[in-house]
């Protein structure tokens, strides 16, 4: 028992240090270093920058807000997360197990959203259920202690997670600078995006990495990881983040017949053309929920059979040789001159495990390429010129197209197709949201109308720009702990629970998931709002039950079952609304803070606390109404961080 | 009404027995006729299984409310009185031979669904039963004395749902005969000798293949009508390649039995597949069968996925019960630290191996010129993650090499350890293997992978013995492949190429990996193409149909190649004309095709369509209780013309 206590406070001590070489850190920096270091063994850097310096330098005044913002928000919300953890070891003691917590935590926020305070403070004064029989002394002394070495260990991991400062290229010309977290997908990374781009939602927006020495680019697939590739690019390298839309991302699951009789398309093209349009249309829409569902929605998935000749360019030489090349879902085929087409014959030029595929561009010029339309196969961690990658060459885009495609299926399989599902429920959910919001904003008589106004404007004025809450920080004297409330901004997760909805305003729609579109949908009235909603997609019908109303993903996670029916005017499934409207100014976007809000009741961080247990991949959301409860040490890094920000703005 | 004398034999008289006669009127119905015959055998026993069966009509007298007359029974008529149920053998998919009773008065479909009850298969619709080939040699008569299962006393219960008793249904449970049937049943069988394989019929050609199907039962009448005697041997057989709803806690034997059905289709060549794809397909038929081998049955086929989900959740109770010197091993990773010989293949180099200190550290490995500079710098530091490693293995040579090929941005540096031993070997072959996973020592994994390679090598030790069918440890790599590639390479050859293919599927559970060869298996080109043998209308040669869950192929006979393909969901309707035994099918866009079989009926073919129609609407009715009706109206009805309206709705 006891050198399990004294190795507890060796631990302790050992996180204390930590922190404590944190804070040096921060202090003795001459530019307010991203506090993304808290680990030395980290390894860190930033993409599209030299170095983490010039990265720094080199940022725009707002981005630099923007990313401060980012790192506040996910430093206050860890510190927030341990501390309260801590307070409800500390509160609901002993007997509070793990699994218990997140039951009871679901209980208040259902309880909050149905606007019954009264229920709440009963569900909050209800402890968790009691055991049958006291637990010994011993025992609960057992149970604080695992509890602890949990924290601690959790601590810890939450320390080691590499994080990356990432400069995004838009289309526009423009770029965006953001934090991303290891543990993040690039579905996740997008959803950043478009709450920062305000771009439609669509399916067809994609992550692309681009290699300047290979004269590459790829779309990253929506379930990888962003983190990893990254840190595997060169320390000098040119390799660019572009975020930009894709229309070949998701083509197969539109049109798959395209993708899947490819063969009869060439043949029957003329036939194609003589049948009424409003015919093909129609039946393709039933081609496509068949071939979806056919090839998709086994255990298997069935691959393109494409077949056709190629050119590869061959090992260690100039030359280009075609080849007649067969796709299976094991790998890359061609058949050898002179045998047949059987499986037996085929020769295997490559598998699919260890590689991933590339466009290619100007290929001619670089390579002496019979076309420009090439792609090449190579291992993520390749950066140059290689006997390892696998150069083809096709006639034409469209057979380029093809083969990438059926190359990405075999490769990827089922989860591509659970990528495009997710893709259409954010981009429906998004375009249901502006729908909605347009309605609301226009028949709805909002409180305070005016100042939203006018921070609509302001968002127009330069649209690029985040003039979220960091923003405006540098009005505000290193801020006590209470005024933390509006400063967070959106957490940089968004799948993350949002903070509470104001009530009875019509901004609060847009903290949910889908927000990008609020600036537009705050001005007041006009219906020709300038995004056209998408049509639905063909499995709209199945999947609104999904997401509208649109709960936070961790509530959902609890189970879908306790969450209050949604009652059936569209109107009414919005969260009713909260007891604080204590956010409104960061919704808004608006300079001054707003009248008067209240702290909100106490008992309410609790109930957003995700635990590890549920959530123990992203970190905990911005905590905006629990300031008292931050642990001291995290807000006296916050002043810390805001410090040193006042001391940048105030040397030019 | 005058009475007369009616023949009736009865069998259970004993052959020899004279028929006897009972005086009857043609008012009398079949209950009274089968009433007078009990009263005149005076044998007291149970008949209420016996039935009347009309010899020359070929008929079941089954309605015991109808009267002689209006089943046209007359004085001239000869009748069998039998039992409806006989011992039937049956051929399972895995090769053994099972005797058990079989209804033989219902439909053929009827009595699969019978079948399958008994033997805890799920879905009965999707099998079927066929006629076996005839065996050429009329010798090996005496050489039947083959392993037979009995199952023979097992009662067949009317009851759908199954009582579990031991991990096995009620009537398994019995005794031990029964109880190993059912391991028969749910595990699955070891490798056979390659010879034996070599022995069995090959379908050479896609005639051959055409002949398979030639030898499917009438599914809408009774196997007295087909001509099947008691105790003639029949084969069970997946006949739709469309397994629905396949759920591993209750399809223990539908997964093994297809599972074997897979296996003999690779291993006979019924399906084609490339070098690769059998080197996998051989190496998770070695996973399996150890696995099946090693696991309890119980264990390895029910609770397979429940005792992983428990080892899970005690794995995650152990982490938070852990003391703190659990905590401390979590955070200091195990090492390896050894000498080895490290050669690096560079152009114009004849450098040879040459020996370093090296030290496997989380996922790489640093070496050092000396086990004295082990505390110094390394000379390099190798990452695995990421990287692709390959054996390098002949035990009888004594050589334990393990070939590197670690990704960089210039490429892949390719990088030999050569170890000293195979105890070595295993061990930094295990740790490379998780490292490129990015797992480290520390992962769970770990033992059983270098047990795992242990195996293997002894495997390759024990392969230029005497070939056996598969024991504990040894297997012939011969008895993994077809014939095809059992001629192309020695095991010495196989043997590295297998293993090598093993690698990636090590760590797989038995369910996970017999899952695994599933997909594999539909994954190929041909999967689930039934052959038949046609002559098209308009045409003057033989060519061949493919009938496959989604579509109908038309194949050169010649050359083999597809010539059209056409789908069900663009199906409007088929109909046969049984005069001219000639199936005509009209698709959209006014097509039309018309073709007579060669070799089969048209009712197999006329079949076969309508059942795969069948099977796509499936999905939907999620009911478990299988809508028969519907069922026998879509396959086994012999009405002229046919209109499938909603089942080529339910396609798309």
């Amino acid at each position: 028992m006891d050198d399990i206590d004294a190795m507890f406070s060796d631990m302790m001590q050992e996180m204390d240090l930590l922190t404590q070489s944190f804070e040096a850190e921060t202090e003795s920096a001459p530019l307010p270093k991203p506090p993304s270091i808290p680990a030395p063994q980290e390894m860190n850097f930033s993409i599209g920058f030299t170095d983490l310096n010039a990265s720094l330098h080199d940022l725009e005044d707002n981005d630099l807000d923007a990313l401060m913002a980012d790192l506040v928000a996910d430093i206050s919300a860890t510190e927030e997360k341990f501390a309260t953890e801590r307070d409800t070891f500390k509160g609901s003691a002993p007997v509070a197990q793990i699994p218990s917590q997140p039951q009871s935590n679901f209980n208040l926020i259902a309880s909050t959203d149905t606007s019954r305070p009264a229920t709440s403070s009963n569900s909050i004064a209800a402890p968790p259920p009691p055991p049958t029989s006291k637990p010994s002394k011993e025992e609960l002394e057992e149970q604080m202690k695992a509890d602890k070495i949990k924290l601690a260990l959790e601590k810890l991991k939450e320390a080691k997670v590499k994080k990356l400062v990432v400069k995004v290229e838009i289309t526009d010309g423009s770029s965006k600078t953001l934090m991303v977290d290891e543990r993040q997908t690039v579905r996740d990374v997008m959803d950043n995006l478009f709450e920062k781009t305000h771009c439609d939602c669509n399916v067809d927006w994609s992550v692309c990495e681009t290699n300047p020495d290979l004269q590459t680019e790829r779309a990253f697939e929506d379930h990888e990881n962003l983190v990893e590739p990254l840190s595997t690019w060169t320390r000098d390298t040119e390799n660019k983040v572009l975020f930009q839309e894709k229309k070949d991302k998701y083509e197969v699951f539109r049109n798959p017949q395209n993708f899947y009789m490819w063969k009869k398309d060439k043949k029957s093209l003329k036939d194609m053309k003589d049948k009424d349009k409003e015919q093909l249309l129609e039946s393709s829409c039933l081609v496509l929920h068949f071939w979806v569902q056919e090839n998709f929605c086994g255990a298997s998935v069935i691959v393109p059979d494409l077949e056709g000749i190629l050119y590869l360019k061959e090992d260690g030489k100039k030359s280009w040789r075609q080849r007649y090349f067969l796709l299976r879902a094991s790998g890359l085929y061609y058949s050898p001159k002179g045998k047949t087409k059987a499986s037996r014959d085929l020769v295997c030029l490559v598998q699919f495990d260890n590689v991933n595929v590339y466009y290619c561009k100007e290929y001619r010029i670089k390579y002496k390429a019979p076309t420009d339309h090439c792609f090449i196969l190579k291992h993520p961690q390749i950066q140059k010129e290689s006997q390892y990658i696998k150069y083809l060459c096709c006639d034409d885009v469209w057979s380029m197209t093809l083969w990438v495609t059926g190359i990405r299926i075999a490769k990827y399989g089922k989860q591509l197709y659970d990528n495009y599902k997710a893709a259409v429920r954010k981009a429906a959910g998004s375009a249901t949201w502006a729908n909605r919001t347009i309605q609301t904003s226009s028949n709805a008589s909002t409180p305070s109308p005016t100042p939203k106004a006018k921070a609509a404007n302001g968002h127009a004025s330069h649209p690029a720009v985040e003039t979220k809450g960091p923003g405006n920080q540098t009005s505000f004297p290193p801020p006590p702990p209470p005024s933390m409330e509006i400063l967070p901004p959106q957490p940089p997760d968004p799948m993350l629970p949002p903070p509470l909805p104001a009530p009875s305003s019509t901004t609060k729609v847009n903290k949910f998931p889908p927000p990008p579109q609020f600036p537009q949908s705050s001005i007041p009235p006009p219906p020709t709002d300038d995004l056209p909603p998408p049509p639905p997609p063909p499995e709209d019908a199945e999947q609104p039950p999904d997401f509208l109303p649109p709960p936070p993903t961790s509530m959902t996670s609890y189970g879908g079952a306790a969450l209050p029916p949604p009652p059936p005017e569209p109107l009414a499934s919005l969260p009713p609304p909260p007891p604080a409207p204590q956010n409104f100014a960061s919704a808004g976007g608006a300079p001054p803070p707003p009248p008067p809000p209240p702290p909100p009741p106490a008992p309410a961080p609790a109930a957003y606390q995700p635990t590890n247990s549920v959530r123990k991949v992203a970190p905990s959301p911005p905590q905006r109404t629990t300031p008292q409860l931050a642990a001291p040490s995290g807000g006296d890094f916050m002043s810390e961080l805001m410090t040193a920000m006042q001391k940048k703005r105030s040397q030019p | 009404m005058a009475a007369w004398d009616l023949t009736v034999t009865v069998e259970d008289l004993g052959p020899d027995a004279p028929p006897l006669q009972i005086s009857v009127t043609s008012d009398l119905h079949i209950g009274g006729v089968i009433l007078k015959l009990v009263e005149q055998t005076n044998l007291k026993r149970d008949w209420s299984d016996h039935a009347l069966w009309w010899e020359q009509k070929q008929q079941w007298l089954l309605r015991t409310g109808w009267t002689l007359d209006k089943c046209g029974v007359h004085a001239d008529a000869r009748l069998i009185f039998t039992p409806q149920h006989k011992p039937l053998r049956l051929g399972l998919p895995n090769g053994a031979t099972l005797k058990m009773r079989a209804c033989f008065s219902s439909p053929v479909f009827r009595t699969v669904m019978g079948i399958c009850r008994v033997l805890n298969l799920r879905h009965p619709e999707e099998l079927s039963l066929l006629r076996p080939v005839e065996e050429k040699k009329k010798k090996k008569d005496k050489d039947s004395s083959e392993e037979l299962y009995d199952l023979t006393d097992v009662p067949l219960t009317a009851g759908s749902v199954q009582a579990l008793y031991n991990g096995m249904p009620a009537h398994f449970a019995d005794s031990p005969k029964t109880e190993a049937v059912y391991k028969m049943l749910s595990v699955s069988l070891p490798s056979p000798a390659p010879e034996a394989i070599a022995k069995l019929y090959r379908p050479a050609s896609i005639v051959d293949k055409t002949h398979i199907h030639t030898r499917w039962l009438d599914s809408s009448r009774s196997l007295m009508q087909q001509g099947i005697q008691e105790n003639d041997k029949l084969g069970l057989r997946f006949k739709y390649y469309t397994f629905h709803d396949m759920d591993p806690k209750y399809d223990a034997v539908r997964l093994t039995q297809l599972y074997e059905q897979a296996r003999w289709a690779i291993l006979l060549e019924d399906i084609d597949c490339t070098e690769e794809e059998m080197m996998l397909f051989g190496a998770l038929q070695y996973h399996i069968g150890k696995q099946s081998l090693s696991q309890d049955m119980v264990s390895s086929c029910q609770g397979m996925d429940d005792l992983e989900s428990a080892l899970k959740s005690l794995e995650v109770k152990m982490v938070g019960d852990g003391n703190s010197t659990d905590m401390l091993d979590n955070m200091t990773a195990p090492e390896l630290n050894d000498h080895l010989k490290i050669f690096r293949p560079k152009r114009l180099t004849l450098k040879g191996y040459k020996q370093y200190w090296c030290k496997f550290q989380e996922t790489s490995i640093s070496y050092y010129k000396s086990k004295e500079d082990r505390y110094g710098e390394p000379i390099q530091q190798l990452n695995l993650k990421g990287c692709e490693v390959a054996p390098d293995v002949n035990v009888a040579g004594q050589k334990f090499c393990i070939k590197l090929l670690i990704p960089a941005p210039e490429g892949m540096n390719e990088i030999y350890l050569r170890c000293e031993n195979e105890k070595q070997y295993s061990q930094w072959m295990a740790a490379c293997k998780l490292a490129s996973k990015g797992l480290t020592l520390l992962d769970s994994s770990y033992q059983s992978e270098v047990q795992n390679i242990q195996t293997f090598l002894s495997m390759q030790r024990s392969s230029s013995a005497a070939p056996t069918s598969q024991t504990d440890e040894s297997i012939n790599t011969h008895s993994l492949v077809s014939p095809r590639y059992q001629k192309k390479y020695k095991p010495k050859q196989l043997t590295p190429r297998i293993l090598e293919a093993y690698q990636n599927i090590a760590q797989l559970s038995l369910t996970s990996a017999i899952l695994k060869f599933l997909q594999i298996w539909q994954a190929l080109p041909d999967f689930g193409i039934s052959y038949f043998m046609v002559r098209f209308k308009g045409s003057r040669k033989d060519e061949v149909l493919g009938i496959a869950n989604n579509r109908l192929i038309r194949i050169d006979l010649g050359v083999g190649d597809v010539v059209k393909t056409w789908r069900y969901s663009n199906m409007r309707q088929w109909n046969v004309n049984w005069d001219i035994r000639q199936v005509a099918i009209e698709f959209d866009g006014n097509i039309n095709i018309a073709f007579g079989c060669v070799n089969a009926d048209c009712k197999v073919v006329h079949e076969y369509i309508g059942g795969y129609i069948f099977m796509s609407t499936r999905a939907r009715q999620q009911s478990d209780t299988l809508n028969e009706e519907l069922s026998e109206h879509k396959t086994a009805t012999h009405r002229e013309k046919k209109n499938i309206p909603e089942a080529t709705n339910g396609g798309n």
